[in-house]
């Protein structure tokens, strides 16, 4: 029987620990080189007990990274050979199947020693800008999409395995900021480390394991309470994903089923693996699927082990939600997002309070642009962004997200300076929001221009999108409409989102994202909310007409209550 | 020129407003507090000055200096009560505003709730311009079109106008031309623009902050304004100083441009003063808990100082969670505020529970035994109710509380309607506030990665000392410190502030590239600058100046600060900086890469006076040690250990003395403030008048 914590004192480590990742987690936005890291956040750290247990995870964490690594951390460290780890040893890997699903996320993890005894491990994914190879969602094998790290140690005992970093160093197109990134990763364990010795220090202790255990098992407990208030059942939902053109649409096939406090997640019936890069591995898979059971149940209790461990999930190997090496992967966002609205659209009927509608955010979009400047230097920035969010049965969607991933965007000064292109505009979509008695959230347009004047870069710049709901927009619930769909133009005519677009000097490039699907029936929308967003410009007069059923003058801006009731009772 | 002999702290918070009187030449102390007065503060201000005179007249005209720090800035930003405000910006980015970052800061709560933005989109106008990143004009302002669009803006009413374009921070011509027009079409109207505001890269957050400071100028410009000619009427000749949110103090010219840097003005002023009393006991661990009638701050002192950081949040919507107010990029003390004082409401939630806060009855009407008007139970009713305060010796006697009415609002309002006894109503009213502050004092102290067990607390503000106890039971903190004039002490950090001015310029250059002597006349010309400010603010000599670079590796994110020593830059080897870079960001990271080239990015210099120290005056024995002179009687008060009432010796703290020693359970009332000590304590007076609660295990 080890240590047992009074709760006050176990609130009170445990605040601790997260706390120390957040600091680990900050700083990264001091010692990153890459804009997706300093701004857009794309990366997680997290620290586990020394059995892989997840303990403890930064507040803003990618919930793709985040459940990814809480399985993958586990069962690295599980088929590592025991006394592998060194004091100052760090290791590397970016193996798909291992962590999140695709090469640019790189995997560094850090053993934690204290007072001579392996106590914990820190471990942190970065979402690389750049991993070399050719970046599109059209590749057929992982071999084509960068270079693969399997795991090996960048450090032995504080000595750095200079190999390692030269194999990295010649396969990517900006080394430096590479190079940088894999730095801030191990400054960002360096930073955990410290910091949890200290606390052991403190606390008087000589290992994590009686307190891991109390966090775990607490936290379990919480979860399995929530999870047990909703009446046993099964309830299956079918989403249809978009494919790039002339491929028949991807199905997945979702049946949940809640018994006592555990709840069952089976896949079975998903289409097969594809011959393109949309393809998702296991882990990646779990995280999304992890993501709505805990948004739904328990949002506000931190994430470890025990949220886990009520959930099993199933998905038939070969199939596009757990494929098999050397699967194409790049663009595994593509169809992984869709996994936590699939468990939505499930569970409305049972929890209509819980759940939000389709979101333009889902997938998460990412652009990649490359190129040289005039003067040859290269430079590469990516910019990952959101939609409007599914509206929910009080409220309105919010916008403008990424989800169920997270992220921020790159701001359009920060991006200006890293690259030669100018962005025209960033701005809100009117009427890209569903229409529903909450309405969806608006999605946002941003057009960006290639110079052909004196700052006019060495032709091509390179354009690889992954993105998705430009045929299906993301749909309503209980009679909500859909949101606006997704759109990308190369001077004004429809691009092929899937492939790797080359722009020339005076090109101009229009990205639409999405907007969220409305709930309920827009009709039963109150006036006075639709004229509001009539007067700021989210919803257009005709829109107000047609969608809602509310009469506005445009002279006066004031509702034409008779009409409105007649419009209203007209149709119903 | 004689010196003139007073210095006077004023403090507006959202219930009272706290006066500190300090005689320069004796170190005397005196103070006094009244109701603030939310339709215009200065009343307030006018009116704590005459108490003041009464006891000694005619010291308005002597005057040296008049500190002031004011909760106006915020509170209308929290209550959406600023100025009718309308933004121009560049075509293709009225939206910056409202998009903002993007990031969920709840990443698993698809409910979370985001602020509004402070100017809605109809009154965010856009003109077609364009400045490139280094600063050369893509696309030339369109003069004509501005003019229409501020024409438009006047003509839907608005008051103020923020200008903020993109790229405007490496070129700010186009937005002097809208500024110049702005002034031409509508003089009257108040402007802030970026490029004075925030020179700053992200658009984003330079917007948010330009806007903020658009929203609170024009009632930030007409209190100061009044305020200042109140005092000339009332004989003061002195110099008037504002608070910032950094801890410095500014003039009233640069507080009316920026209201935006005293957007925490008041709430620093007690973190100010715990910093001092930090350094002067050597307190290595001090919790400064600042509790009113509107919200508590708190703040983690360590080792005497308080953490400054570069971004804060102001309003934010859902409790203690960060990522969910609106950005503000100004430097500003740590501090924590949360929605919890005095005046909090108590009300049955939604879910059929208790809930206390974080709305507050301010000062008007106020709590319901105020007896003016107020109908919510508050805080300061409970508080009455369970003999901890004294009806008859509130403000000194000067505001009787109604006992019946508060007692009969808690039953209708809360006892009634939850099922449970009037006694159960008020402990849990106390033992809720005092949970909530708990929750966030550990997420504070933790996030500085502090032991709540080890700190000490000093409690401040009329209600800190009346809830210090409980939340040091929630803490498991041991020891109290309870400062003379505790209720107003927090203006005592108005003395202690440093008078500091911090320039910056920026300019990129690797440190293979830079030349040492082009750096000195940079740094010659910052000095020049700031001693140029300083003189006209404080016509003082002996200005010290502090200098330091902003580095970091060429392309890296964001910068470390390297304070350097004053030397002619020249005089230093490239190697010798690097090697101050590499040991920064050693320690700072873990490891550090030689091999990497370095940039400077900012050269900063920190003008300041040596700090000008503040005596505490000791307290003479006069009282021959007898301490049951200085007990007023005894009185029933809830113990939270019996959860029962049971009798409190009650103190007078103007008849405490040094050495005095006594055990709970006590209630020690000076005339701002009440003091609540449970049994299972032992309490001290030290030499200078504080008062030191030490909590027994267990």
């Amino acid at each position: 029987m080890g240590k047992v914590f009074d709760p006050i004192t176990i609130e009170i480590l445990w605040r601790r620990l997260i706390s120390i990742v957040d600091e680990a987690d900050s700083s990264v936005a001091r010692t990153a080189f890459s804009s997706l890291l300093r701004d857009a956040h794309d990366y997680t750290c997290m620290f586990t007990d020394r059995f892989g247990r997840e303990l403890a995870q930064g507040t803003f964490a990618t919930p793709g990274q985040a459940g990814a690594m809480a399985l993958g951390i586990k069962k690295l460290i599980n088929s590592l050979p025991e006394d592998y780890f060194k004091p100052g040893d760090v290791l590397i890997t970016n193996d798909p199947w291992i962590l999140a699903g695709h090469l640019n996320d790189v995997c560094v993890l850090s053993p934690i020693y204290y007072k001579g005894n392996l106590v914990a491990y820190t471990a942190c994914v970065f979402h690389h800008s750049d991993i070399g190879g050719r970046v599109s969602s059209d590749n057929h094998e992982v071999f084509e999409e960068g270079l693969f790290i399997p795991p090996v140690k960048l450090y032995e005992e504080g000595v750095l395995n200079q190999a390692i970093l030269e194999i990295i160093r010649w396969n990517v197109r900006t080394p430096e900021q590479v190079i940088g990134d894999i730095r801030s990763q191990i400054a960002a364990n360096h930073v955990c480390s410290e910091k949890i010795k200290q606390m052991l220090e403190e606390a008087s202790l000589d290992t994590l394991d009686d307190l891991a255990d109390q966090i775990i098992d607490i936290t379990e407990k919480r979860i399995r309470e929530e999870i047990e208030k909703i009446p046993d059942g099964t309830y299956y939902s079918e989403g249809i994903i978009e494919q790039p053109k002339g491929r028949d649409d991807i199905v997945i096939k979702a049946k949940v089923e809640i018994k006592g406090s555990d709840i069952i997640v089976d896949l079975d019936g998903s289409s097969p693996q594809v011959d393109w890069g949309g393809n998702v591995v296991y882990n990646f898979t779990y995280a999304y699927v992890f993501m709505a059971i805990k948004s739904m149940f328990a949002p506000d209790i931190p994430n470890n082990e025990g949220c886990a461990r009520p959930i099993k999930l199933y998905a038939p190997y070969g199939s596009i939600v757990n494929c098999k090496f050397p699967a194409a992967c790049a663009a595994r966002m593509q169809i992984g997002h869709f996994l936590t609205e699939i468990i939505y659209k499930a569970m409305a009927p049972v929890l209509p309070d819980r759940v939000i509608a389709g979101s333009g955010g889902t997938p998460a979009a990412m652009n990649v642009f490359y190129g040289r400047r005039k003067d040859g230097t290269p430079w590469h920035s990516v910019i990952i962004r959101g939609g409007g969010m599914g509206a929910s049965l009080k409220s309105d969607g919010k916008y403008v997200f990424i989800f169920p991933a997270n992220g921020a965007n790159t701001p359009v000064e920060i991006f200006e300076n890293d690259t030669p292109l100018i962005v025209e505009r960033r701005e809100l979509i009117t009427d890209s929001g569903g229409p529903g008695r909450t309405r969806g959230g608006l999605g946002k347009r941003e057009v960006f221009i290639v110079p052909d004047d004196d700052y006019a870069p060495v032709p091509p710049v390179n354009l690889g999108i992954q993105a998705g709901r430009y045929v299906y927009p993301p749909e309503g619930l209980f009679g909500g409409k859909p949101g606006r769909k997704g759109a990308f133009l190369v001077n004004g005519e429809e691009g092929n989102p899937y492939g790797l677009t080359q722009l020339m000097p005076g090109d101009v490039v229009t990205i639409d994202a999405p907007g969220g699907g409305g709930y309920g029936d827009p009709k039963e929308r109150d006036p006075n909310l639709v004229l509001e967003d009539v007067i700021e410009g989210y919803v257009s007069l005709e829109s107000a007409r047609r969608d809602y059923g509310v009469s506005i003058n445009p002279e006066t801006m004031e509702i034409d209550w008779e009409e409105t009731e007649k419009l209203r009772k007209g149709k119903s | 020129m004689e010196k003139k002999r007073f210095r006077l702290g004023c403090d507006i918070g959202g219930t009272f407003t706290d006066f500190v009187l300090l005689d320069d030449l004796t170190g005397e102390i005196h103070t006094a507090k009244c109701l603030t007065t939310p339709k215009d503060p200065s009343d307030a201000v006018e009116e704590g000055i005459k108490i003041l005179s009464k006891k000694l007249p005619g010291f308005v005209s002597e005057l040296d200096e008049f500190i002031h720090g004011t909760t106006l800035v915020i509170n209308s930003i929290i209550e959406r009560k600023g100025a009718k405000t309308g933004l121009i910006t560049t075509k293709g980015f009225r939206d910056v505003l409202e998009i903002g970052r993007e990031i969920r800061y709840a990443p698993y709560d698809i409910f979370a709730e985001y602020p509004k933005p402070l100017v809605p989109r109809r009154l965010r106008m856009e003109v077609d311009e364009r400045i490139r990143s280094d600063g050369t004009i893509l696309k030339p302002l369109n003069v004509d079109e501005a003019r229409q669009v501020v024409r438009k803006l006047v003509s839907m009413g608005v008051e103020s106008i923020a200008v903020c374009l993109i790229n405007s921070f490496e070129n700010p011509i186009h937005e002097k031309m809208i500024e110049e027009i702005i002034h031409e079409e509508a003089p009257w109207l108040s402007t802030s623009i970026s490029y004075k505001v925030l020179p700053q890269i992200k658009e984003y957050e330079r917007t948010s902050t330009v806007v903020t400071n658009a929203y609170v100028k024009p009632l930030t410009e007409r209190y100061l304004s009044k305020l200042k000619d109140r005092l000339s009427a009332l004989g003061f000749k002195g110099k008037l100083f504002i608070m910032l949110s950094s801890g410095g103090i500014t003039s009233v010219e640069i507080a009316k441009e920026f209201p935006v840097r005293i957007i925490e003005s008041g709430p620093t002023a007690a973190v100010i003063a715990a910093q001092y009393y930090g350094k002067h006991f050597n307190i290595s661990e001090m919790f400064c808990f600042d509790m009113g009638g509107t919200t508590a701050k708190s703040c983690l002192i360590q080792k005497g100082e308080a953490g400054i950081v570069q971004t804060f949040e102001v309003g934010r919507v859902q409790r203690f969670m960060r990522g969910s107010g609106l950005t503000i990029q100004v430097p500003v003390v740590d501090l924590m505020e949360i929605g919890a004082g005095g005046g909090s409401i108590a009300k049955i939630s939604k879910m059929g529970t208790l809930q206390v806060g974080p709305e507050s009855a301010g000062a008007d009407p106020g709590p319901i035994c105020y007896d003016r008007g107020g109908e919510d139970p508050c805080v300061t009713d409970a508080d009455l109710l369970l003999g901890y305060l004294d009806e008859n010796y509130f403000l000194g006697g000067e505001m009787k509380l109604n006992k019946d009415k508060a007692k009969h609002g808690i039953k209708k309002k809360i006892a009634e309607p939850l099922n449970v006894s009037l006694e159960q109503a008020i402990w849990g009213i106390h033992d809720l506030i005092n949970e909530t502050m708990a929750a966030a004092a550990k997420t504070h102290i933790a996030e500085k990665g502090g032991n709540p067990k080890i700190v000490t607390i000093a409690a401040f503000g009329g209600a800190g000392p009346v809830h210090a106890y409980g939340l040091a039971k929630k803490l498991g903190a041991k020891r109290i410190m309870v400062p003379p004039n505790a209720g107003v002490g927090s203006a005592m950090g108005f003395f202690t502030a440093p008078r500091a001015f911090d320039v910056l310029v920026s300019h990129k250059v690797s440190l293979s590239k830079a030349d040492f002597n082009s750096i000195e006349e940079i740094f010659k010309k910052l000095e020049k600058d700031a001693e140029a400010t300083f003189l006209s603010e404080y016509s003082q000599g002996g200005i010290i100046f502090s200098r330091s670079l902003d580095m970091r590796f060429v392309g890296q994110g964001s910068e470390i600060s390297i304070p350097i020593p004053n030397k002619p830059f020249f005089e230093f080897k490239k190697e010798e900086i690097r090697k101050m870079f590499d040991e920064h960001y050693e320690k700072l990271y873990g490891r550090t890469y030689p091999e990497s080239e370095i940039e400077f990015i900012n050269f900063k210099v920190r003008a300041h006076l040596p700090e000008k120290l503040l005596k505490l005056s000791k307290i003479e024995n006069q009282r021959g040690g007898d301490i049951s002179l200085a007990i007023k009687g005894k009185r029933l008060a809830f113990s939270q250990r019996v959860k029962d009432f049971i009798p409190f010796t009650v103190y007078d703290r103007y008849k405490l003395f040094p050495g005095a020693k006594f055990r709970g359970p006590a209630i020690i009332e000076e005339r701002e403030s009440t003091i609540v000590a449970g049994e299972d304590t032992e309490i001290t007076v030290d030499e200078y008048g504080f008062v030191w609660i030490e909590i027994r295990e267990g």
